[in-house]
């Protein structure tokens, strides 16, 4: 029987979530816990979830994708267009295809050409935004194929999203996909000594998240009938937010467990929901709020993992000294 | 006895004399100032626009600047947009109140501050500074727009600098602040303890330690100095422009692009010149490419993204060829 | 205390974590002597004059300096009192010209207002090589560029540019040219009529005998000789630094080589630029095929390419057993073959992870059923299995390692190898930092993994292990082969020392 360790890294985000959720709660006077709201939590959260399992999956290696907004952005408007121009079936293909080879791309380069992925994608973040802006500048904003909007029925929707969810769980907690993102996360070094395919699986996990921003694309586009000017706007920083309030390291690693994203989705749709029933829905509250509330738990997971001895990073004199015990036996 | 050649024998020591590699390099900015000369149709070197050139890139050179210190110590401030932004308010709302005096210390008092303030985040806490910064600039962002929201028209909010006291984004001032930028960020880099150490901190921080340096002593210098040019910076930004968007959404970062990608390029050149020299010369280049988009007609806020995105992934890559580490 | 004794060290002990490098030294040093320490990987020599120099604080024992006491807070108060460092990893920033580097740490002397004249410290750094008479180096180039030779010049110039009084120079002389070589030694003999004292460190026996006064030899942490120069040679320096007793039957109780006829792994010309050159060799079923020799040998470098982590600039390693040609570590990791890296910490284990993750994250592909999927059941099994057969000492499996000590952190790292099937196993410094009861064992399960038809390549800085279980051995130097010698021939620490060092 597996005792379950409870560490102080893996309360902080319960606890954080429930305060948040008291908090909206009392403060909008019992208006979050209404039928209504209640499923409009659910849906502001699909997208979210869907690409931070996705985005889990890259986090797990120590990485991260700033590019999934963007990247929602294009797939979005090149999805819409390819199916109003050659064929309504095409919208759920092209998506997907065009999501992953984004992801692709930022894996190569990662890997092969080792430039840090937070930079990587931030230039992507700002580069495709242009193309994008660029497109939507002639071709303006499209509604997608009328048979296409029966994507956003219940019954096709939440179905789907769960599937999804079970999938991408699956492969990440249960198959050796998951377990060597995990211990590339844990030990890049040591990963690369047992055997495990690296540079492959880094490119695997950002194709994995951006075939979740094809699906999330998916899930925008039918919910809002078609692209706009504001798609994905902001959205890498909400699947950051989900990722990281849930409890995930920045260095990743076995901290990285799918049910932190679901709960950090919680937690930052929540705060978002909540902050406009309270009548401070423009967007500077909920940006320094999330702003403060990230800075905080980071400084909090990654002050608690070091207690417990995990510290990534050797120690000052550790340095200097360049003492491990590999050094003394160059002695 | 037979030894092997050591590992790290580098090849032949590479030519370094950097008057010459320096003067290389403008003759390359005299050659391409030229070239889209010809492509412009003549409006590239039409007077208004190289006074436009000139005016534009003096506070992405400072910036640039600020982050040879930062990136000497291996940390990168995503922030730095939304600090120049706060700046640029201070800078305003002191000018109006106190005059020049006003607009110096307003924009200086700020952008030190945040900046120290940033640094002190990066260097004790343990938060990977690129996420550190991004969240701060959330935090900076709605700040900046909580000051202005009684004035608020849509989404774009700006403050506005009274005409009079703009007089530092005019030539001639605009050279002499970018040359007084030069001499100071040079001495300090090159000829001042702090700087040396700043250098061997970032080099090797066993070494620098060993060496006796301490090291808290000296990070805290470096919030300092970087958080001295970002000042100046929205000084000399609020001057030239008059007036500072204010929006959320991280488009903040947007203005932490050229410089970054200045600095970038600059270090990819630091093995044949002096990183200091090379800011200036790299700002000009990069923004002369992005002027030239502009004159023939290629959107802003579009294509001129993309490419400045290329750019990054571009000089990112070329930079980090032959590093032997690993990258996350 | 002798009134000639500049320095004088005293039952100084030092721990890194579990591992004893310096067990009660007892060492000193007259005034104008010139002292040789040597000693094999791990003997604690680099630990030693580390201490001395106030790199880091030492854990018990007194250094005298002087007859008074001397307890540095760093290097700084070291040249204060007149003690400086060449340290034997590279200690210049490529980021700053030469002429800095030589004075960096102490610009104030230069300093004009804030203004630190360059002019002024280039000069004194002249000053300072033209003084020794050292080779010029162009003080305004970034040392980036230059050779190491060159930058362990300027390190030089920045010791002796303190004034010390007494100069630790820790193996230097392998990275100079011969001429330089030459002035090195008429910098310290003129160091010593000048009334200053320097300790050496080098592997190169015969020189250390021709240049110094007196030799301490260090092994295992403890001063195990203390000679004058004059009176000794180098067979009994060699002797004195891998001497030992081989107790008990730890090892195998045989004399004789026993492997098989089928060759499991040919390697053939395997070159890697810098560190080994045409290396060639087979590995036969059930053999253990020894690989000793000193730090830069190369020995390390071979276990790597073996599993594909380095890619060669020339020759093969051929997997006979699968018919194929091995070129990456994902590739070995498929074909039953196994490495066990020497930096348990670092390379090896993933420490802040648990046991179970370790134990399973080799065997993955194995555990899979259907469709990848792994079942937690499975793994649990196989981590709690091997926990037990090993008698891992933790509270449970999900224990993360970095509480486990070394001897059990070691069994995880080779233990997680012996759950799968494999043929080919690669050693590299399996017992290093662990104790005897753990040795022990772990030798019994080399011997068993030999008996169920394993081919393994033990590579170790410990010369009474490989003599102790290798079927062959391999002598390798300066990265190439130097010899190879059978289990049934003259395995004795002389034939090998001499061929090693």
């Amino acid at each position: 029987m597996k005792k379950l360790r409870i560490t102080l890294q893996d309360v902080v985000p319960f606890a954080a979530f429930i305060v948040i959720f008291l908090f909206f709660t009392i403060m909008s006077k019992g208006r979050m816990l209404s039928a209504f709201n209640l499923s409009i939590l659910l849906d502001q959260s699909v997208m979210t979830i869907v690409v931070g399992c996705g985005a889990l999956f890259v986090v797990a290696q120590g990485s991260i994708d700033l590019s999934v907004g963007v990247n929602l952005a294009l797939t979005s408007v090149i999805a819409t267009w390819a199916a109003n121009a050659w064929g309504d079936w095409l919208l759920i293909p092209v998506a997907l295809i065009v999501g992953t080879l984004v992801g692709i791309f930022s894996g190569i380069v990662v890997s092969r050409f080792k430039v840090p992925s937070f930079m990587l994608t931030i230039a992507m973040l700002i580069g495709i935004r242009g193309i994008v802006n660029f497109i939507q500048s002639f071709i303006h904003t499209q509604a997608i194929p009328k048979s296409m909007g029966i994507l956003s029925a219940p019954y096709i929707k939440y179905p789907a999203f769960v599937i999804i969810i079970i999938a991408l769980g699956y492969v990440f907690e249960f198959t050796k996909v998951g377990k060597y993102c995990k211990a590339i996360g844990e030990n890049e070094t040591t990963a690369r000594y047992v055997g495990v395919p690296v540079s492959l699986m880094k490119v695997v996990a950002f194709a994995i998240c951006g075939l979740t921003v094809g699906f999330g694309a998916l899930f925008s586009l039918s919910s809002n009938g078609g692209t706009s000017q504001q798609i994905g706007l902001f959205f890498e920083m909400r699947v950051a937010m989900a990722v990281f309030l849930g409890g995930v390291l920045v260095t990743g690693g076995t901290s990285a467990k799918l049910y932190k994203v679901l709960l950090g989705s919680f937690s930052i749709t929540i705060i978002v929901n909540g902050l406009s029933l309270i009548g401070l829905s423009q967007t500077q509250y909920s940006q320094s709020i999330q702003g403060l509330l990230l800075l905080l738990i980071l400084g909090v997971t990654i002050l608690a993992s070091k207690k417990i001895g995990k510290s990534a990073a050797p120690a000052d004199d550790e340095e200097i000294a360049g003492h491990s015990e590999d050094q003394t036996a160059k002695a | 006895m037979q030894k092997l050649r050591s590992k790290q024998n580098p090849p032949q020591e590479k030519h370094n004399n950097q008057a010459v590699f320096a003067l290389l390099l403008v003759a390359v900015i005299v050659v391409i100032s030229v070239i889209f000369n010809f492509i412009s149709g003549g409006k590239f070197l039409d007077g208004t626009n190289v006074v436009i050139i000139i005016s534009h890139i003096v506070w992405p050179t400072f910036v640039a600047w600020g982050f040879c210190f930062l990136f000497a110590c291996g940390y990168t401030d995503l922030s730095v947009g939304a600090i120049l932004v706060l700046g640029s308010f201070a800078t305003a709302i002191f000018g109006s109140l106190l005059g020049y005096p006003g607009v110096i210390l307003g924009g200086l008092i700020v952008g030190v501050l945040l900046t120290f303030l940033n640094f002190n985040i990066f260097a004790f806490t343990k938060i990977p500074s690129w996420i550190a910064g991004i969240s701060l600039a959330m935090i900076y962002e709605a700040v900046a727009v909580f000051f202005k929201v009684n004035k608020a028209t849509e989404t774009l909010i700006y403050t506005v600098m009274d005409k009079r006291l703009r007089i530092l984004g005019e030539l001639p001032w605009s050279i002499i602040i970018l040359a007084a930028g030069f001499v100071i960020s040079y001495i300090i880099y090159n000829k001042t303890t702090v700087g040396l150490n700043i250098r061997a901190l970032g080099g090797n921080k066993a070494v620098a330690k060993a060496l006796g340096i301490n090291i808290t002593k000296t990070l805290l210098m470096v919030g300092l100095i970087c958080g001295l040019f970002i000042g100046l910076a929205a000084i000399i930004q609020q001057s030239i422009a008059g007036r500072t968007l204010v929006k959320t959404g991280l488009t903040s970062i947007n203005m932490v692009f050229q410089p970054l990608a200045i600095v970038l390029l600059a270090q990819v050149l630091q093995k044949r010149l002096n990183i200091i020299i090379a800011v200036p010369l790299c700002s000009i280049i990069i923004f002369a490419i992005f002027n030239l988009m502009t004159i023939m007609g290629v959107p802003s806020g579009t294509l001129q993204e993309a490419f400045l995105g290329a750019f990054l992934i571009g000089f990112g890559i070329i930079g980090q060829r032959g590093y032997k580490g690993v990258v996350k | 205390m002798n009134q000639e004794n500049m320095l004088e060290i005293r039952g100084l002990n030092k721990y890194f974590g579990p591992t004893h490098a310096n067990k009660n030294l007892n060492f000193s040093v007259k005034k104008g002597e010139i002292k040789g320490l040597i000693g094999e990987n791990g003997s604690g020599k680099s630990t030693l004059i580390s201490q001395i120099a106030g790199l880091y604080p030492s854990d018990s024992g007194e250094i005298l300096l002087d007859g008074k006491p001397y307890t540095p807070r760093s290097p700084i108060d070291a040249n204060e009192l007149g003690i400086s460092i060449v340290m034997q990893e590279l200690g210049v920033i490529g980021s700053l010209p030469a002429g800095v580097n030589v004075f960096l740490g102490r610009t104030r002397q230069f300093t004009k207002n804030g203004v630190v004249s360059l002019k002024a410290l280039n000069k004194a750094a002249a000053d300072v090589f033209e003084k020794w008479e050292l080779p010029k180096v162009p003080l305004n180039k970034l040392t980036d560029g230059m050779m190491i030779e060159t930058r362990k010049i300027i390190e030089l110039a920045r010791a002796l540019s303190v004034e010390p009084r007494l100069l630790l120079l820790d193996e230097i002389t392998q990275s100079l040219s011969m001429n330089n070589r030459n002035k090195l030694y008429e910098l310290i003999n003129k160091l010593k009529s000048m009334g200053c004292s320097v300790i050496v460190i080098t592997h190169d026996v015969e020189e250390l005998i021709r240049i110094t006064d007196t030799i301490t030899v260090l092994r295992d942490g403890e001063v195990v000789g203390d000679v004058v120069s004059a009176n000794t040679t180098p067979d009994e320096i060699k002797h004195m630094m891998v001497g030992r007793e081989i107790s008990g039957e730890y090892y195998r109780a045989d004399m004789v080589p026993d492997y098989g006829d089928d060759i499991v792994l040919s390697v053939s010309d395997l070159t890697v630029p810098g560190e080994i050159e045409d290396v060639t060799f087979d590995v036969h079923e059930r053999e253990i095929l020894g690989f000793c020799g000193l730090s830069d040998s190369g020995i390390h470098t071979v276990g790597k390419a073996v599993y594909g982590l380095l890619k060669p600039s020339r020759g093969r390693v051929r997997l006979n057993t699968r018919d194929l040609t091995v070129k990456s570590a994902s590739q070995a990791l498929q074909n039953s073959m196994a490495y066990v890296p020497k930096d348990r910490d670092n390379e090896a284990l993933m420490i802040h992870a648990s046991i179970h993750d370790n134990f399973v994250l080799p065997s993955l592909t194995e555990l899979q059923a259907g469709v990848g999927y792994l079942a937690p059941g499975k793994l649990r099994k196989l981590a709690q299995e091997m926990t037990d057969k090993l008698s891992v000492k933790c509270t449970d499996i999900y224990q993360a390692m970095d509480a486990l000590s070394g001897g059990n952190k070691q069994k995880v790292n080779l233990g997680r190898w012996l759950a799968k099937d494999i043929k080919l196993l690669i050693l590299d410094c399996p017992t290093r930092g662990v104790d005897v009861g753990v040795k022990a064992y772990i030798y019994s399960l080399m011997k068993e993994a030999k008996k169920n038809g394993v081919a393994t390549i033990l590579i170790s800085d410990e010369l009474t292990e490989v003599l102790g279980m290798s079927d062959r051995l391999i002598v390798m130097k300066d990265g190439r082969i130097a010899d190879v010698i059978g289990r049934d021939e003259d395995f004795t620490e002389q034939s090998v020392i001499r061929v090693m060092i």
